[in-house]
């Protein structure tokens, strides 16, 4: 019998029996359905993590620190009284200039920039004006930023400028973002002796405002501070602490060329000693976090569908029983036992496709909700955390076909088997 | 022609062996109308079954057309069956939730006749029973008598060169019985295809050319 007759008298015994078809069918919806919205939600998620670490942070750009090296192993038992402990050669240890030219020579490099703690006695407008304590720091990567006001160069503060906070503005006196631009700011900046200690001397920086940024939605950390430019904070660094021990930091930012392979560069500076960290390494140990979550959610559209299959074998089962007079029929008018097998294995390959297909659109259903759980979880508008891919949706709904045949092929083996004149034989 | 030659038939093993067929022969020529009359569990139905190839017999020969289907391989008597046997059954036997379309279409898909002959073929059968105007019903809602047409449709759509009737008028009521008599005596005489009718009615044996009555598994007599 040709098999395109088959499939046709398989569907046609299926909706003759539709009740019994669509309760089966659903029971491996079920799996589809959790199934391609785990995936779906693997997808959405990690496309959205994407999307947020590179609003968050310069994917151009690694922050290396001097290798942490631990303390020496403490010795076991007792710590001896009166025995002059041993000098630990742990700690911080501190990056120079010539570490900072080291790597500048690297290949893809575009800029290295010592990560410099300033500190700041206060910030004011100048004459007249009051003076305020604020932190300041140096706005050493090109990490995008929300402005309220003004504008950036590359994401980079030209020297001589300031980004402020919108939140300091009203302390400064501005009444609304714009005003605040072009106008100056003076940063008092104490002087430090070789021991550390304040010399009683200082200095005033005057930088003008050229951008207002705030705080936005999808962020992962946002620090409320002033920030000025890398030679901007040189300088300060140099007259605060002298050249000489300006010449200490604790980190370097590396801001590499567009177009650089970050993760070879990130494994050259480590094989040169150093520690490194960049924006990537957040965003895998997120990305993994959401495949553990997806597979586990997978997992139990699995176990859906495995407990269908028992549903389907028993199905078959008892529509092999009720059709056994028709089975006989059959062969009696010559039909082979082959195509008997493969009719009850289209049947259940109907089924398999059937509930696939139900879950699948099930899912994509579910997934115009995207708009409804963008705004309950508060992130940016345009956002969608679901999101179907329909490759995996068609090759899920063939591996169930498969699951379906395979869990039929008791049931059509017993079929093909029947005697034709013990089946026809009518109580 | 059919030739059966010392087919015998036993069913169970040993102690409860029971001899269902002893020895049979007999020659049939194309185009006869044959009854096999006999009463219930004279064998009448297991010697169908053995011509038909629906059973073996562990004994002797059915030769059909000069070959004996007994010799031949599963495959082969299934192709043999589909293609040159046409069934008509007591209880009808037909699909009840297809459609009349759909069950005659049967044997014309297990032969594997390709779909644009199919709709030509099965028109013309049904048209032959007079069951053309009801071909878009389903099967249940036909009467008993027009089940049993419906069944004789489906076992002449494939242009069988023999017919089986298993007490084909047992279930119907005289006037519908007459009917469908007719209609399978007309077929048989008009295309000359071998009518064998399996039946423990006299009357509708004695219609027909050559009666063979089975006894306990023997022939009793040949008319």
């Amino acid at each position: 019998m040709k098999a395109q007759d088959i499939i046709r008298r398989a569907g046609r015994n299926l909706s003759q029996a539709k009740v019994r078809t669509l309760l089966t069918s659903l029971a491996i919806a079920v799996g589809a359905f959790t199934i391609t919205l785990a995936l779906a939600a693997g997808t959405g998620g990690r496309a959205y993590t994407n999307a947020m670490v590179e609003q968050s942070g310069d994917s151009l750009s690694l922050n290396v620190y001097p290798k942490y090296e631990a303390q020496a192993e403490a010795a076991s038992g007792l710590e001896e009284y009166g025995v002059e402990k041993q000098e630990s050669t742990s700690g911080m240890k501190v990056l120079k200039q010539k570490d900072a030219t080291e790597l500048k020579a690297l290949e893809g490099v575009q800029t290295v920039s010592p990560m410099y703690s300033i500190d700041v006695t206060y910030v004011t407008r100048g004459e007249g004006f009051k003076k305020y304590i604020a932190p300041v720091t140096t706005k050493a990567d090109r990490t995008a930023m929300i402005l309220a006001a003004g504008s950036l160069n590359d994401n980079m503060v030209d020297r001589g400028g300031a980004i402020v906070p919108k939140s300091y503005l009203e302390s400064l006196g501005f009444t609304d973002p714009q005003a605040a631009i072009g106008q100056t700011i003076i940063l008092s900046i104490p002087r430090y002796d070789s021991a550390g200690l304040p010399t009683g001397e200082s200095k005033e920086l005057s930088l003008k405002i050229a951008a207002v940024d705030q705080k936005g939605d999808t962020a992962l950390y946002y620090q409320e501070m002033i920030r000025v430019s890398p030679e901007d904070s040189e300088a300060m660094a140099q007259y605060q602490r002298g050249p000489e021990k300006a010449d200490q930091f604790y980190g370097l930012v590396v801001l590499a060329k567009k177009g650089t392979d970050i993760k070879a560069l990130q494994e050259s500076i480590k094989a040169k000693g150093y520690d490194v960290y960049s924006l990537q390494d957040m965003r895998e140990a997120l990305l993994q976090m959401i495949n553990v979550a997806q597979w586990a959610l997978v997992a139990f559209g699995a176990l859906a569908i495995f407990t269908s299959i028992f549903g389907i074998i028993n199905t078959q089962y008892i529509s092999v029983l009720e059709r056994t007079q028709q089975i006989g029929l059959m062969k009696a008018l010559g039909m082979r036992s082959r195509d008997i097998g493969r009719l009850f294995r289209y049947e259940a390959a109907w089924v398999g496709f059937l509930g696939g297909l139900l879950g699948t659109i099930l899912a994509v259903l579910v997934t115009l909700a995207n708009p409804l759980i963008t705004s309950a979880l508060k992130l940016e508008e345009g956002t969608r955390l679901l999101i179907v891919d329909p490759l995996p949706s068609i090759l899920l709904i063939l591996l169930l076909m498969a699951i379906s045949v395979a869990s039929g092929y008791f049931p059509s083996r017993k079929a093909a088997k029947l005697d034709p004149i013990e089946a026809l034989r009518t109580e | 022609m059919i030739e059966v030659k010392n087919v015998t038939k036993t069913y169970g093993k040993k102690q409860n062996s029971f001899l269902a067929l002893d020895d049979i022969n007999f020659v049939i020529p194309d185009g006869a109308s044959v009854a096999i009359l006999g009463k219930s569990g004279s064998g009448k139905s297991t010697l169908m079954h053995a011509m038909s190839g629906l059973d073996r017999p562990e004994k002797g020969q059915v030769i059909v057309d000069g070959e004996d289907i007994l010799q031949l391989k599963t495959k082969q008597v299934d192709t043999f069956r589909a293609e040159k046997i046409g069934f008509i059954f007591q209880s009808f036997f037909v699909q009840a939730n297809e459609s009349v379309s759909d069950n005659v279409s049967l044997p014309l898909e297990i032969a594997g006749v390709p779909q644009r002959i199919r709709s030509k073929k099965i028109r013309a059968a049904l048209e032959s029973v007079d069951l053309i105007d009801k071909i878009g019903n389903k099967a249940k809602n036909l009467s008993g008598g027009q089940k049993q047409r419906l069944a004789v449709a489906r076992a002449i759509v494939n242009e069988p060169r023999i017919i089986f009737a298993d007490e084909p008028t047992g279930n119907l009521d005289s006037v519908t019985g007459q009917k469908v008599e007719d209609m399978l005596f007309g077929y048989n005489k008009e295309n000359g295809v071998t009518l064998i009718i399996v039946t423990h009615d006299p009357e509708l044996a004695a219609k027909c050319d050559i009666q063979i009555n089975i006894k306990d598994g023997k022939i009793d007599s040949i008319v």
